[in-house]
């Protein structure tokens, strides 16, 4: 899949990104643009900042220098109400899942939905039955998050972030904690989000699935954002010496 | 020597020790309640790490922790009303006991509170939850789970410490003890039969506070 998304709408724009933790500088002034419906694959060594982008999008890190724009909005870290908004827009998977242990499935999808856009118990549990479904789990929907398999939490964690309607998915890792027989069944459903058009921006080892699915790859390399082509161009035709090592290195 | 026993002269005192058992129990409940609230409220107060916050409440907590219970009963009761504020002798009791387990509730709170993944507190920002939504839905319940022993603990050692409250004339347990073997010079067995009230109190109370614990805490499980 590597046909460019149809619109070219601006979902996500970060410019000049530049962020320390103390004195260590992590970011080092990062322009990214994302399109809306486009699937966007970050790679990169560890502790190249790819997390910290990811967590600097949706507010998770305050940054020191630079702007980020979601959805045309401005992200302001110092402002609870504007960064909420925004939250409700750009969803976020982890790589340890982060269910909430003491809440059942159900109650897990239903939580934020309840909380911050007010619905009814009815609403709530209608839709949340039917993420479910989507991700292929609807029979799990009274069980606890401690009586699922790794890939099971991870898919109820995805339907988890869709439940609050968001327009864009951060993915940091989430097969990277995962027995290798579960990735496939996370991957097939990230998957089934792109195609219906949900703009994925996504932190990953799988190369495989990176070349497959995404529209676009991202090298980062020391808080910088090394190389960026299409996936095909930059796995076969990398150019910099450090993607060419990464690459061989994996 | 030879002591002739007689636990009847005691047990005929029975509406006595009746209300004794009554007075304790709600002494127990009330402050109960209002000290885990408080509890609650003050580890919300030092998750929001503003440093005036933190300040107060742990002049609070240090206070309470570092003086007898007997002296902040006796202040309450005997010392505020030099500033006009009076209270019943049971409203001292209530409003003392609620202090003092308030103060240790909060640091137990706060030890379950600080033991929560940070990834539980991200995943719920994430979803766009507000700070005190996250604190109340997605951390106190996962604390409350986690110090949920220790906090039964403390419960037990405040309605033990209730028995101080007779000082001031409060009609709990031990004073309904006290007062039946002043009458008839039985202390042996008066305190005898006390003692073993209240370790009757605490089993039931314990094991109450368990099976709470198990219902609204540890998942509601079927099948
Ligand atoms: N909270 C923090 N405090 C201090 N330093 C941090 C913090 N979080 C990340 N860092 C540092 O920032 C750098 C980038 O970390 P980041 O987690 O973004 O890397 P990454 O590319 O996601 O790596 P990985 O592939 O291991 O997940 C690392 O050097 C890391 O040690
Ligand atoms: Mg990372």
């Amino acid at each position: 899949m590597s046909d460019k998304p149809l619109t070219s709408e601006i979902v996500i724009e970060a410019k000049g990104l530049k962020k320390f933790f103390g004195s260590k500088s992590v970011l080092k002034g990062i322009d990214l643009t994302v399109f809306q419906s486009e699937v966007v694959a970050i790679i990169g060594r560890s502790g190249s900042g790819k997390s910290t982008l990811l967590r600097c999008l949706n507010g998770l890190e305050a940054f020191q220098e630079g702007s980020v724009r979601i959805n045309g909005a401005e992200l302001k870290t110092n402002n609870a109400q504007t960064l909420r908004a925004l939250r409700q827009q750009i969803g976020m998977i982890f790589q340890s899942f982060n269910l909430f242990p003491h809440l059942s499935v159900g109650e897990n999808l239903m939580l934020a939905p309840h909380l911050v856009h007010k619905k009814t118990k009815n609403e709530l549990s209608t839709q949340a039955i039917n993420l479910l479904k989507r991700v292929g789990l609807e029979e799990k929907f009274h069980a606890f998050p401690d009586e699922l398999s790794g890939g099971q939490q991870q898919r109820v964690a995805i339907a988890r972030a869709l439940a609050m309607g968001p327009s864009i998915l951060l993915c940091d890792e989430i097969t990277s904690a995962l027995d290798p027989e579960l990735v496939s069944e996370v991957l097939q459903v990230v998957e089934s989000l792109a195609q219906e058009g949900m703009t994925l921006l996504m932190v990953t080892h799988e190369m495989n699935f990176a070349k497959k699915v995404s529209h676009r790859v991202i090298f980062m390399h020391e808080g910088r954002v090394h190389e960026e082509g299409s996936s095909i161009d930059l796995f076969t035709n990398p150019k910099t010496t450090e993607l060419k090592q990464f690459l061989s290195s994996i | 020597m030879s002591i002739e026993l007689d636990f009847g002269a005691i047990l005929i005192e029975w509406p006595q020790l009746l209300k004794g058992v009554g007075w304790t129990l709600f002494l127990t409940l009330s402050s109960t309640v209002i000290g885990v609230s408080v509890g609650s409220f003050f580890s919300w107060i030092q998750w929001q790490k503003k440093s005036i916050g933190i300040h107060v409440v742990s002049l609070y907590v240090e206070s309470i922790r570092n003086t007898p219970f007997i002296i902040q009963l006796f202040f309450i009761f005997f010392g505020l009303p030099s500033l006009g504020i009076k209270l019943s002798a049971e409203w001292a009791s209530v409003v003392a006991m609620s202090i003092n387990l308030g103060a240790y509730s909060t640091e137990i709170i706060r030890a379950g509170v600080e033991a929560i993944d940070r990834g539980q507190i991200e995943a719920a920002y994430t979803l766009a939850l507000s700070r005190a939504q996250t604190f109340k839905r997605v951390i106190l319940p996962q604390a409350y789970k986690k110090i949920w022993p220790s906090l039964v603990s403390q419960i037990i050692i405040v309605m033990l410490g209730s028995s101080v409250c007779g000082q001031v004339s409060t009609e709990e347990l031990s004073y309904a003890a006290n007062l039946i073997q002043s009458r008839n010079f039985r202390a042996f067995e008066a305190f005898i039969i006390a003692a073993t009230i209240y370790l009757a109190l605490c089993i039931l109370l314990r094991s109450v506070l368990n099976r709470l614990g198990q219902r609204y805490l540890f998942g509601t499980r079927r099948g």
